[in-house]
């Protein structure tokens, strides 16, 4: 089960000239899906940033759980180019060894054949954008989270992967506080239950 | 083009290029033996057929090889220290911008004195015997943290972005994250700082004559007018470089294939 909540309080956030968030507020609630949508350019992966803490605001208040264990998928996947999907995906456990190595690669194995990746020896700098993409997600959903964010995961798949890639990743995200990213409305119907939220205008409105 | 027919027009490909290499080589043997003959002074120079004699006799003496392996290991142990020191000032020179800023004259003064002048210098403090140590350190060090700086330095901000969300930190970041980047820099500085150790080391010898080197063989074979032994140690200086870089670089290659294809 995933730790507290994640807040936004009268948050604001500038690019130099430019103004993504303008007292924005909303509390994400621990254990729930949360779909953030909205248009391009709206703020929606400066939100993520924030919570991810990778950003900090230029006013207002961004609570985090004491301790919380993150994960998140970037727009830009930042896999490591030159070494395996498998050595990826295994990346939070860096740590493991032994037996406890063997039990996760064999399941890692499982996760990429259950999404349609191929499981070899080949660097993923070898491997197609989509390909990138799912190693990514798969990278986050296997990560030993509290949290999980995405940003646009699914951007640029096709039906059929989408359906692929969900079937095995909705099972994983239960009781965990999930943050999605998405500027498509379809993909809420991919989520159990999700919390809708509208990123619009410098402000976090539920939808 | 089918898998089978792609790897004999490969392997042909390679003949080719060994081939041409290998005319390249003849033709200059050809070129080098035809001007002693033409020259005809033994002192001046000998063609290759007698100096592949006379490094065939130094081959079979025990001497030879006491020789080799005296200034490979001292070199080679100057050389190593040189990479270890290297990658370390670089790690600390990229997480401390004070020691960035005071090793930077340290390092532009160690790449542009003359080899000579360190040598000198070198004999004022240490022993004969330790002087290609030092002076292969000297030369690997610079390269290696110039090329490690390099790396560190061009590490992609979003992958260590990545890192902090997934809670990555000490030698699993520097494993996973960027050993990736500076790895290619720091093969190419392997390579460079290996042929400069070695040639910088044997000049080192030659001036400091440490006992049973090939730098002494060197200065013996000048000093003596020996011609056919002065260019069989050379012949022997340049193979030894030739295959201490091959080795080393495929040991590099091998090691950061297997690293990149693991599961």
């Amino acid at each position: 089960m995933s730790g507290g909540a994640f807040e936004l309080r009268r948050v604001e956030k500038n690019y130099g000239e430019l103004s993504v968030l303008a007292g924005a507020s909303a509390r994400f609630e621990a254990g729930r899906a949360h779909v953030l949508m909205g248009p391009s350019g709206a703020g929606k992966t400066t939100v993520l940033r924030l919570l991810a803490g990778l950003e900090t605001p230029d006013a207002g208040e961004v609570v985090r759980p004491a301790d919380a264990r993150l994960a998140m998928t970037f727009q830009d996947d930042r896999l490591l180019d030159n070494l395996t999907a498998t050595a990826n995906v295994r990346l939070p456990h860096a740590r493991l060894r032994g037996a406890d190595l063997e039990a996760f690669l064999a399941r890692e194995r499982a996760a990429l054949v259950a999404v349609g990746l191929p499981v070899d020896s080949r660097p993923v700098r070898d491997l197609s954008g989509g390909q990138r993409r799912r190693v990514a997600i798969l990278r986050c959903v296997l990560a030993d989270a509290d949290a999980l964010l995405f940003d646009e995961p699914l951007k640029g798949m096709d039906e059929k992967t989408v359906a692929q890639v969900m079937d095995y990743v909705t099972p994983l995200l239960a009781g965990k506080t999930v943050l999605w990213v998405t500027h498509d409305p379809r993909e809420k119907d991919l989520l159990p239950d999700p919390v809708l939220w509208t990123v619009r205008d410098g402000l976090i409105f539920p939808a | 083009m089918p898998r089978s027919a792609d790897k004999s027009h490969e392997t042909g490909g390679r003949l080719g290029t060994w081939g041409a290499r290998l005319l390249a080589v003849a033709f200059w043997l050809v070129a080098w033996q035809l001007v002693a003959w033409v020259v005809d002074a033994r002192i001046i120079l000998v063609g290759p057929l007698e100096v592949l004699a006379r490094l065939v006799e130094l081959v079979g003496t025990g001497e030879f090889w006491a020789s080799v392996a005296t200034s490979l290991g001292r070199i080679g142990a100057g050389f190593v220290g040189g990479v270890a020191s290297g990658v370390a000032l670089a790690a600390a020179a990229s997480r401390l911008p004070v020691v960035r800023a005071l090793l930077a004259p340290v390092m532009g003064a160690l790449k542009a004195v003359p080899v000579a002048s360190f040598v000198i210098l070198v004999l004022l403090w240490v022993s004969s015997s330790n002087l290609s140590v030092v002076i292969a350190w000297i030369m690997a060090l610079p390269i290696v943290y110039t090329n490690v700086c390099e790396g560190i330095a061009q590490t992609d901000a979003g992958l260590l972005e990545m890192a902090d969300v997934f809670g990555l930190t000490g030698l699993d970041r520097v494993r996973l994250v960027y050993l990736a980047r500076v790895l290619p820099y720091f093969r190419a500085a392997v390579s460079l700082a290996l042929g400069l150790s070695w040639k910088a080391g044997i000049a080192a010898e030659v001036i400091g004559l440490p006992d049973l080197t090939i730098g002494e063989h060197l200065y013996d074979a000048k000093v003596y007018l020996d011609t056919p032994s002065l260019f069989a140690w050379t012949v022997a200086i340049v193979v030894v470089s030739a295959a201490l870089s091959a080795v080393v670089d495929r040991a590099l290659g091998a090691a950061l294939r297997r690293w990149e294809a693991r599961p």
